[in-house]
């Protein structure tokens, strides 16, 4: 036993595939997409969120006061008033904005005490890995904002609908292995588990993950591969969790769940992750579930110049 | 290149001090003094920057990637400056796609086993008259030049064995010589096994397998000339992509300048014996297998 452990260390360390900050190259096509994401999670995936999510936007006792105009002088703020310049840049204007709406969601504290147990976090390093089949995987990075709170989120799905997950097969990519386009690293540490956060934290428990495109316009994003990079870092820290509270390899009896919100300055994406199962050397089994909604828009057009056709004003600045 | 003629006349003057010194008169009692003798014997210093070219260091990667890199254009120069190739020169900038021409390429854990990979996409290449295809399969994608009838999403399959039976191919796969049977059409020919197609790869073409004899296999090229390769050597099937080429239209001088093709000289010229229809016999068959050489010793 200790002469193969040795040996392990002597020849340098394994191969591990990973998605480092999601370095997921450009130019692929169908590859390197949600459905990649979806295998190397084992989930399922269910367009829409839940309707216990979108169901309580509706009650107005939930709603802000003047939710319609505070929206939009948020929206304005970002898009137009935040700048010296004629109009402010696109990862300025979409992180103002996101925090403009943070904002507006914590001034519902009164009514809503468990707001309060919640605190924003930036740019903590995440680490998970896996093994899935005979590689192994992980997930490095500092993703950006998260929301970690005091309790866990509640679990989504009830545990029949988690054991009719095992009846779906995941999708095969052949002759493509699924596991293209990630980079090939060496490990000389295996099973590295690091949520970001020390032990006696006060908020220990991922809520919800923010992303915002990364201003490199080398590795710009198509939006199926922002997708992808959502579910990978929130299953990472789902899982991180996961192997702290439960260990590798098995069937979680309460599952957890994170959720994630992704935003290039006007257009959302939300994902809800529920992670049933930390058992992912096999293809079959329970599977984890994966709720996205897709572009959503939040408005159309944030028009700092009049539009002019034909000496007829079409669209007027909002000043 | 000066470069090193500089470099290699300043080693030699160097060297040869010592000599000299000793053939002239003993009269310098140290050998380091320093000698004013009729050939100037001091180390100059550079004065100009770098005088080698980045002529085809553009090309100098050991990895093999997908993404296009910028290509450094000739104008029909070589090393020396000179015009080596008239008529080259301008035309619109090119990004270079690195074709993989061994496409019996295994990859690094998969050795030895036919395998099949995925056409991610078909596109125009600016290097050459055909169309490549960006082909996906385990790990890894590589561009390759497509076949005529290749479309996104289909399959092709490369495979190393010689059975008993001719396989019956389907275009854009790949198979050795000795598998196919006679009279398919063929491209991308490798003539020695394992060395990338070197033969029939321009838009349109194709080769013929004529017939296949104890251990090689004899093939048409598109100038009708024949050759003898091994039959391990590796072939696609079918014709190559963009078929309509010879059937373009320039239409106007300056499409030939954005294809980067200079205007030929337009002094009349009296033509000479090279002008003209010939009609020749055809070549004898070139054989490129090293057979061992019936001496009588």
């Amino acid at each position: 036993m200790n002469s193969t452990d040795c040996s392990k260390q002597i020849n340098g360390g394994r191969r591990c595939l990973s998605v480092i900050n999601a370095h997921i190259q450009r130019h692929t096509g169908a590859l390197s997409s949600v459905r990649q994401a979806l295998w190397l999670t084992k989930s399922s995936l269910i367009h829409g969120l839940p309707s216990h999510i979108t169901s309580p936007a509706a009650v107005p006792e939930n709603q802000l006061l003047n939710q319609d105009e505070r929206v939009q002088n948020a929206i304005k703020h970002a898009r137009f008033w935040d700048t010296t310049e004629p109009r402010p840049k696109k990862e300025k204007y979409s992180n103002t904005l996101l925090h403009n709406l943070l904002h507006l969601c914590a001034t519902l504290q009164p009514t809503h005490p468990a707001i309060g147990r919640r605190i924003l976090a930036e740019n903590y390093s995440l680490a998970a890995s896996w093994k899935r089949g005979d590689d192994l995987f992980q997930v490095r990075g500092q993703n950006g904002l998260l929301h970690c709170s005091m309790d866990p989120l509640p679990r989504v799905c009830g545990e029949t609908e988690v054991l009719e997950t095992s009846d779906q097969i995941l999708e095969s990519f052949y002759p493509v292995s699924p596991t293209i386009d990630l980079q090939q690293v060496n490990v000389y540490k295996e099973e590295i588990n690091c949520s970001g956060f020390r032990e006696g934290y006060p908020y220990p428990h991922a809520h919800t993950l923010y992303f915002l495109e990364t201003p490199d316009s080398n590795s710009k994003l198509r939006p199926e591969q922002f997708r992808a990079k959502m579910i990978m870092f929130t299953f990472g820290n789902a899982l991180a969790r996961a192997h702290k509270l439960y260990g590798t390899q098995s069937v979680l009896e309460h599952p957890i769940t994170v959720q994630a919100v992704g935003t290039n300055g006007r257009i959302f994406q939300f994902l809800v992750f529920q992670l049933n199962t930390t058992d992912l050397s096999e293809d079959d089994g329970i599977k984890n579930q994966v709720w996205l909604e897709e572009d959503v828009e939040l408005y159309d057009f944030a028009k700092v110049r009049p539009l002019i056709k034909r000496k007829e004003v079409k669209v007027r600045i909002p000043l | 290149m000066a470069l090193k003629c500089l470099t290699r006349t300043l080693r030699s003057l160097t060297l040869s001090q010592p000599a000299l010194l000793s053939s002239q008169a003993a009269a310098q009692p140290k050998l380091g003094a320093q000698v004013p003798s009729a050939i100037s014997l001091y180390r100059g210093f550079l004065t100009t920057a770098s005088l080698e070219q980045n002529r085809t260091l553009w090309k100098n990667m050991d990895k093999y990637t997908i993404k296009p890199m910028g290509m450094k254009k000739t104008g029909g120069r070589d090393h020396t400056g000179k015009i080596r190739t008239r008529g080259i020169g301008g035309g619109h900038k090119q990004k270079y796609r690195w074709v993989d021409f061994q496409r019996l390429r295994y990859e690094p854990s998969k050795e030895g086993r036919p395998f099949e990979e995925k056409v991610v996409e078909v596109r125009y290449d600016p290097c050459r008259s055909a169309d490549i295809a960006l082909v996906a399969g385990g790990n890894r994608k590589r561009w390759i030049i497509a076949t005529e009838n290749m479309q996104a999403g289909d399959i092709i399959k490369t495979s190393a064995v010689i059975g008993r039976m001719a396989v019956s191919a389907n275009e854009g796969d790949a198979y050795p010589l000795g598998a196919l049977p006679v009279g398919t059409l063929v491209n991308n020919l490798e003539i020695q096994p394992g060395k990338g197609s070197e033969y029939i790869r321009a838009a349109g073409t194709s080769g013929v397998l004529l017939r296949k004899v104890n251990g090689t296999a004899i093939v048409q090229l598109p100038s009708k000339q024949q050759v003898q390769v091994l039959e391990t050597c590796i072939v696609t099937v079918g014709r190559v992509s963009n078929i309509d080429h010879n059937k373009r239209i320039i239409g106007k001088a300056g499409r030939n300048r954005w294809l980067g093709i200079r205007p030929s000289s337009g002094l009349w010229k009296r033509k000479g014996g090279w002008a003209g229809r010939k009609i020749k016999p055809l070549p004898p068959m070139k054989s490129y297998i090293n057979l061992p050489s019936i001496s009588a010793n």
